[in-house]
């Protein structure tokens, strides 16, 4: 069966100051359908640039990723870009962005736009998730610029779950100040994504963060190492080490 | 911490001191025989700690020695007709626990036998430190994997307790990976310097 997500061999490079970095090192992964993957890696490990790879924002050097089979390269940008609006959602904090006085309901039914849904159908979707995520109906009406990070984290969450996509791709979800709301927070992220069958990326600075997942990964230097089977998630060995090996 | 008398500190030497903390803070909550006090630490301390039950006898010995425990031979529940040691906590074990609470543990030894490897390596041996460091990172990842999760905030003293643990885990395994991505790190940087 083809794998809902698959690596093989992806490099990437980037330039860092002048001075070109690699980034990620044939890296080889394969996820399927339903499953949760938790990617744990140090600040510049890598780990952002493997998801935004994931969710087609960004392509390889070399090496293939397929979503479904398809080669995400072979795709226009046009394609790419429905992709990640309809099979495929990406969220990071760091990307929030509202609009000024806009509720919270409006906020995440407006994410529906491209399914042709009126706003009132899309209202009455939004309300739905925003409650399954711990937003109640008052909750739903304030406005986005008076939210806290803990709220503003579960309305993001609502926003992606709202399209339904079928795999659901987070950088460092939640940066929050307190461990009981990030434990809650991923809690409620791994029972939503199990009720709909949907896959799960995400990639955290803290290992503790990642409890609970299908699949742990850890990713330093552009290379990765899984809990997975050999076989069925497969780190190639890199070129530094096949060249540590010569020597040996 | 006061000045306390060494003989009630007597206990607290080795590297079994953590275990044997352990046992009597649980022998406190309630008695137990060697078997029950064996399951009851590992499902306390997580898969990391790989509790011998062999260990538990041995230690739990060592703790009467002291006084800081007393055994009883007794009837077994399954088998009345069969006895076995069940293990009491003493007048003095309270004051041991709070003592063992109030010590600063000493540096623990990690990562043994790598680090025996690594003091002693010849480069020639990169490559097979290299796999070692990768193998070990994904003996972390596995028995990160394997730490039961959290189930949202902690309502009782004993669930706080073992969400502490549980950090306490992850915190050490992501400790442990992020050294073994740096050695790696190291290693592959001065075999690209002399290529």
């Amino acid at each position: 069966m083809t794998p809902l997500l698959s690596f093989l061999n992806v490099s990437k490079r980037c330039l860092d100051g002048g001075r070109e970095v690699l980034v990620l090192d044939r890296v080889s992964l394969e996820i399927d359908r339903g499953a949760s993957v938790g990617v744990y890696g140090a600040r510049r490990s890598g780990k952002s640039t493997l998801l935004r790879m994931a969710a087609g924002i960004a392509l390889p050097d070399s090496g293939t990723v397929r979503f479904e089979g398809r080669d995400l390269a072979q795709m226009s940008a046009g394609e790419r870009g429905r992709l990640l609006r309809e099979a495929i959602a990406f969220m990071s904090v760091n990307d929030w962005s509202a609009n000024p006085g806009e509720t919270v309901v409006d906020h995440v039914a407006t994410a529906l736009g491209s399914e042709g849904l009126t706003m009132r159908e899309a209202r009455r979707r939004a309300l739905g998730v925003l409650d399954q995520v711990g937003v109640g109906a008052s909750g739903a009406q304030e406005t986005t610029t008076s939210l806290s990070m803990t709220e503003r984290t579960r309305v993001m969450l609502a926003r992606a779950l709202a399209r339904e996509p079928r795999l659901l791709v987070l950088d460092e979800p939640a940066q929050m100040p307190s461990l009981g709301d990030r434990d809650r927070f991923y809690k409620l992220l791994r029972s939503a994504t199990e009720q709909r069958s949907m896959a799960l990326l995400v990639a955290s600075e803290e290992m503790s963060a990642l409890q609970g997942f299908s699949v742990l990964m850890s990713i330093a230097d552009g290379e990765l190492c899984s809990t997975m089977e050999q076989g069925s998630v497969v780190s190639l060995p890199n070129l530094r080490r096949a060249r540590a090996e010569r020597l040996g | 911490m006061a000045s306390v008398s060494p003989e009630k500190t007597r206990w607290m030497r080795g590297p079994s001191t953590p275990l044997r903390g352990a046992l009597l803070g649980l022998l406190l909550e309630r008695p137990g025989h060697g078997g029950d006090l064996a399951n009851r630490l590992a499902a306390r301390l997580g898969e990391t700690w790989r509790v011998d039950t062999n260990d538990v006898y041995r230690l739990l010995e060592q703790l009467e020695k002291t006084g800081l425990v007393v055994s009883r031979d007794e009837p077994k529940r399954s088998n009345n007709r069969r006895t076995h040691l069940v293990y009491y906590p003493t007048e003095e074990t309270p004051e041991a626990l709070t003592l063992w609470m109030e010590t600063l543990l000493p540096r623990e030894p990690v990562r043994l036998g790598l680090q025996a490897k690594l003091s002693v390596a010849r480069q020639q041996d990169a490559p097979r430190l290299l796999i070692a460091l990768r193998a070990y990172e994904r003996e972390c990842l596995l028995l990160a994997h394997l730490v039961s999760p959290s189930e949202g905030e902690a309502r009782s003293w004993a669930a706080l307790c073992m969400e502490c643990t549980r950090e306490a885990v992850y915190a050490q395994l992501q400790t442990e990976v992020d050294w073994a991505a740096r050695t790696r790190r190291r290693i592959n940087e001065f075999l690209e310097r002399s290529d």
